[in-house]
């Protein structure tokens, strides 16, 4: 606990120098002495690769046109290796990117490591009071901004409409409804009625929060995960895949998922909008009417779903600072951010983009953004991204019958007190 | 798999096993008809076992991307898997690199090994029986441990990213089992040779290099196929190590395609088959020595 | 080949065939050391045995010997990603980790997680390896006999070996998915309901072990190969005349003439089984659940997949896995020797 927070102080003193560091630049730059920016601009991305890595690259290269001397490095790094690849250059001081695209929880972590720039007062922030509250809250981290919000969303439930019409039921609003809708579905029709992912604990967020749990809370520094709600959660999502109701898989979860809803196995998922062109490359969606998205069915207590997204952090070692936080803002200003809506269908985190023409008419935004205005925020602290690995391997054991929901929970509980230290 | 072309019957003896030959035990022409038929389908099954994995993938590239997951055999065949490969993704790219690390480390390796395995083999100096324990240890402590200090250490050295540093890292996993195999090859060469070649006035390095390297093929080949097969299929470390495109070797891209999250399976069948190939001629032009290199080796290893 | 009839030779009681020169002055044991004229004399007689040998060390020394070394020394404090040093650009964060002893050590193996995995891995190497070794024997004997298309069977089985690791698990994975994998269509097709190879944590752990042992045969096989065919014939000829059956003739010939190459072959593949990351890794990931996390992706979830990194628990794990590889190599040793063998 001591070591944490001299460790943090240490790294918010180390970060300040930075900021002076970059200070310096920036009043060259008002200055007018030599206004010009050079050199490169490494990014990462992280964006699914087929679908919209070709977007982000167009548009990463287009800051060239603004600055001609600046040389925008575009590299491709596969979400599920992101995390780890970061971690390892930025500690070592060699090899890491100006720029990266982190997913929300994993800057606060990043930021706590010492990894990343403080953005305050630089130019990369840019018109702050446009962001959305709670997309900017995961960019905080010990009063200071680290990151600046790319895209955000949410989860929801995606399904075939046209299996729905031929078994005669409507879109479940509860996880009650749910389990009669699949039944009617199995009965009518002989397909599953819900596909549900068991090897990623995302998945079981919005029953967790359904039944009124969380898996912390930071303002009292509790761990909740197991407290009756946890456990309520855990037996809901045990008693759908028992029951029939749902199927799930302990391995290669994302691909079965697309594939059997695709191809019309299945009539329900949960999904984000990040799925969206995916899904409408499978058989059952040539004709994009078919896909229906509604809101995650409502547990016993609560309805909602985990709000998620990516920012855009500046690695504090860049030999590029200025560049870099230029960077940064040019690829969430108003405009960049209507361009990726309108042609990946992702979620703004400006407000104002919402209102853009080819933006407000965009049918997936539209249905997500209520979605996301209600989505449950997750506690920003370091640890948020570290809380699912315990929780994954509970959560799988769990649907595989290795052990009950109680003692599932209660395991998650006692990592996350290892974790945590000094919380309830 | 066209792997029909008999192969010269280095390593297996000859049919008409001579006494010269300690060959087959002999005899066995007289197996009646029903063992024969055993034998056989017992090697058609195992051989479907083994085979059947990697024929299923090369099925499957063959199928339009949407039918990746069924089952039939061949549906509607086309290359359009592997037009999309070479012409969508950097696959080129990660080849070009995937073989210009697999070549070093193969010749590198092999160089190395055979240096090292010579040596122990030969002469008895100081420090020799800890290496060949230090050889055998080094394959005891696990990768998964080593890749955040390997990774600073390369940092320090400023090999990221570069082959160099992927090529050096494979040789550690690489030349402890070569050298110690071709320590035992060499063992099973004649002292003879080498004392005639000391009589001729030779340095043991030029002993080594002019008389006993050329009598060392088949471990030599051995090695090499390892080395390579290492080199070219190796996961942990070149996905912890390089980074961006124009660097990233086969096994790195390929991760690209399938993944935790999402699947691409039309780039990722194609991109295998074609991963399979430099492995298999490799593999061709080894597998001739490669019973009488690994049996010498392992023998005395 | 003069190679298999040189065999016996190089083999020969004593293990180390006489040296070519400077047999009696070299040993260290003789010369004194430190002296500078020890030294001197032994750089003089060792230099060339030295050079050669060199690459290997300098290699091994810094890639391996520096991070084992780093390995030991961070299994006796609290380090983790969020205390280890760190180098930010100009920024530098010094280590603030602190040494603990032997906690590490003792938590791993009082606490029944380390136990548990252990338990696991030593099922799965067990079996792995018996099981790869009598496939291999079995196959190899049959192609060690003269049969019809001999060299295109070897070459199918010894396939698996020269695809790339990642690709045939890959492949398999396809083959092991529960509703559109080939296996359990193949089930389906005979009636059988469909088996979850990879979701039930039984069945994951059956998986696991046939698809390390499909990678594992054809080593074994062309291994095992070599050594049959370094069997003098005269043996079984003479053996035949004496009127000893086909299993009297494998059990007192083929097996003795195998050990040898056996012993090695079993040492290493027992080390590289227990090791054995990217078929778990790939296949799995451990799971479901933990149930088949093995000893070293374990100590890999530690030091990568769970945050903050773990360094002290993931090296303790490594130092842990060494120790136990190495007092098994020692008792095979040990144990060899007592039979009378000379490795």
């Amino acid at each position: 606990m001591r070591r944490g927070i001299t460790a943090t102080a240490l790294a918010a003193i180390l970060a300040l120098a930075a900021t002076a560091c970059g200070g310096d630049g920036e009043s060259g730059n008002g200055g007018g002495k030599n206004g010009e920016l050079s050199g490169t601009v490494t990014w990462w991305d992280t964006s699914t690769v087929g679908s919209e890595d070709k977007v982000f690259k167009k548009l990463a290269e287009g800051f060239t046109a603004l600055h001609p001397k600046v040389k925008v490095n575009y590299v491709n790094v596969p979400f599920g290796d992101a995390q780890n690849k970061f971690k390892n250059a930025a500690q070592s001081g060699s090899g890491a990117p100006d720029v990266i695209r982190s997913e929300v929880a994993w800057t606060p972590e990043f930021a706590d490591l010492g990894y990343l720039a403080p953005l305050d007062g630089t130019a990369a922030l840019k018109d702050e009071k446009d962001f959305l509250p709670q997309a900017a809250a995961s960019t905080k981290y010990d009063d200071k901004t680290y990151a600046v919000p790319q895209v955000i969303d949410s989860m929801g439930i995606f399904y075939n409409k046209k299996i729905f019409k031929e078994a005669g039921v409507q879109v479940p609003g509860t996880v009650a409804e749910l389990k009669t809708v699949s039944k009617k579905i199995k009965d009518k029709t002989g397909k599953t009625g819900m596909y549900l992912r068991g090897d990623d604990a995302y998945w079981f967020l919005s029953f967790l929060y359904g039944e009124g749990g969380n898996l912390v809370d930071a303002t009292s520094r509790t761990v909740t995960v197991d407290n009756a709600a946890g456990a309520k959660a855990m037996t809901v999502v045990k008693d759908l895949v028992d029951s029939g109701a749902a199927k799930t898989d302990a391995t290669d979860g994302w691909e079965n998922m697309q594939a059997s809803f695709k191809d019309g196995e299945v009539a329900m998922i949960i999904n984000g909008p990040w799925a969206v062109s995916d899904t409408y490359g499978g058989v059952q969606f040539k004709d994009k009417a078919n896909l229906g998205i509604a809101p995650v069915p409502a547990g016993s207590v609560a309805q909602g779903a985990p709000q998620g997204g990516h920012n855009l952090a500046v690695y504090a070692g860049s030999k590029n600072l200025d560049a870099s936080y230029a960077f940064t803002e040019y690829m969430t200003s108003a405009a960049s951010q209507a361009e990726v809506a309108e042609q990946l269908s992702l979620l703004p985190t400006r407000t104002s983009v919402y209102d853009k023409p080819g933006v407000a008419d965009n049918e997936i935004v539209g249905f997500f953004k209520p979605v996301v205005d209600k989505a449950i925020e997750r506690p920003w602290i370091p640890e948020t991204g570290s809380l699912f690995a315990p929780l994954v391997t509970e959560y799988t054991k769990v649907l595989t019958g290795q052990t009950t929901p109680d003692k599932g929970v209660g395991a998650t509980g006692d990592a996350y007190r290892k974790l945590l230290k000094g919380w309830k | 798999m066209v792997t029909t072309a008999a192969p010269a019957p280095t390593a297996t003896a000859p049919a008409s096993a001579n006494a010269v030959q300690p060959a087959n035990p002999p005899l066995r022409g007289r197996r009646s008809p029903a063992a024969s038929v055993a034998l056989h389908a017992t090697l058609v099954v195992a051989s479907v076992i083994a085979v059947f994995p990697v024929l299923w993938v090369l099925l499957t590239s063959l199928k339009p991307a949407s039918y990746a997951t069924t089952t039939d055999f061949f549906k509607e065949t086309t290359f359009e898997n592997y037009t999309n490969l070479l012409r969508d993704t950097p696959f080129l790219t990660w080849f070009g690199n995937s073989l210009v690390i697999a070549g070093l480390t193969t010749l590198l390796g092999v160089f190395v090994a055979a240096t090292t395995g010579y040596a122990v083999s030969r002469f008895r100096f100081p420090g020799k029986r800890g290496l060949m324990w230090t050889l055998l240890v080094t394959q005891m402590f696990p990768v998964a441990v080593l890749i955040v200090p390997i990774y600073n250490i390369m940092a320090g050295l400023g090999l990221l990213n570069r082959s160099a540093g992927l090529v050096i890292t494979y040789l550690t996993i690489a030349v402890p089992f070569c050298a110690w195999m071709m320590k035992g090859f060499f063992d099973t060469i004649p002292r003879e040779i080498d004392e005639s070649g000391m009589v001729d006035g030779l340095t043991p390095f030029g002993t080594f290099y002019r008389l006993i390297l050329p009598l060392a093929k088949p471990g030599l080949a051995v090695t090499a196929f390892y080395s390579f097969i290492t080199a070219w299929g190796e996961v942990a470390y070149a996905s912890a190590f390089m980074v961006g495109d124009e660097n990233l070797t086969l096994a790195g891209g390929l991760q690209k395609f399938v993944n935790q999250y999402g699947a691409q399976w039309g780039p990722m069948t194609a991109a295998s088959v074609l991963i399979a190939i430099p492995a298999a001629l490799v593999f061709l032009f080894a597998q001739r020595h490669l019973v009488t290199g690994m049996s010498a080796g392992a023998v005395k290893g | 080949m003069a190679v298999h009839t040189s065999r016996s030779v190089a083999s020969a009681p004593g293990g180390e065939p006489a040296p070519g020169r400077g047999s009696g002055s070299g040993t260290p044991a003789g010369a004194p050391r430190g002296t500078g004229g020890g030294l001197r004399r032994a750089v003089a007689t060792h230099w060339y045995a030295w050079t050669m040998v060199a690459p290997v060390v300098v290699v091994i020394g810094v890639i391996i010997g520096y991070p084992l070394l780093r390995g030991i020394y961070l299994s006796l404090t609290d380090a983790n990603e969020r205390n280890v040093e760190r180098n930010i650009g100009v920024n530098h964060l010094p280590a603030t980790y602190k040494f603990v002893g032997l906690d590490n050590y003792a938590d791993a193996l009082t606490g029944s997680q380390f136990l548990a995995t252990l338990g696991w891995t030593l099922v799965w190497t067990v079996s792995c390896v018996s099981v790869t070794f009598a496939l291999g024997l079995a196959l190899a004997n049959i192609l060690n006999r003269r049969i019809a298309g001999r060299s295109a069977y070897r070459m199918l089985l010894i396939l698996p070996w020269a695809v790339p690791g990642f690709v045939s698990v890959f492949a398999w994975r396809f083959l092991y998915n529960e509703d559109r994998g080939f296996l359990n269509k193949l089930l389906a097709g005979g009636g059988i309901d469909a088996v979850p190879w990879l979701n039930d944590p039984t069945w994951a752990k059956f998986s696991v072990i046939a698809v390390n042992i499909w990678l594992g045969v054809p080593f074994m096989m062309v291994a095992l190969l070599g050594g049959l065919q370094s069997i003098p014939g005269e043996m079984y000829e003479a053996a035949e005349m004496d009127g000893a059956g086909p299993w009297q003739r494998f059990r007192h010939i083929t097996m003795p003439g195998l050990r040898p190459v056996s012993t090695t072959v079993i040492l290493l593949s027992t080390i590289w089984t227990f090791n054995m990351f990217p078929v778990i890794f790939l296949l799995t990931r451990g799971g479901p659940g933990e149930a088949t996390q093995i000893l070293v992706t374990q100590a890999y979830k530690f030091s990568f997949e769970i945050s903050p990194r773990d360094f002290a628990q993931s090296s303790t794990w490594g130092v842990l896995i060494l120790v136990l590889l190495m007092l098994f190599a020692a008792v095979y040793r040990r144990v060899l020797r007592q039979q009378g063998d000379t490795w």
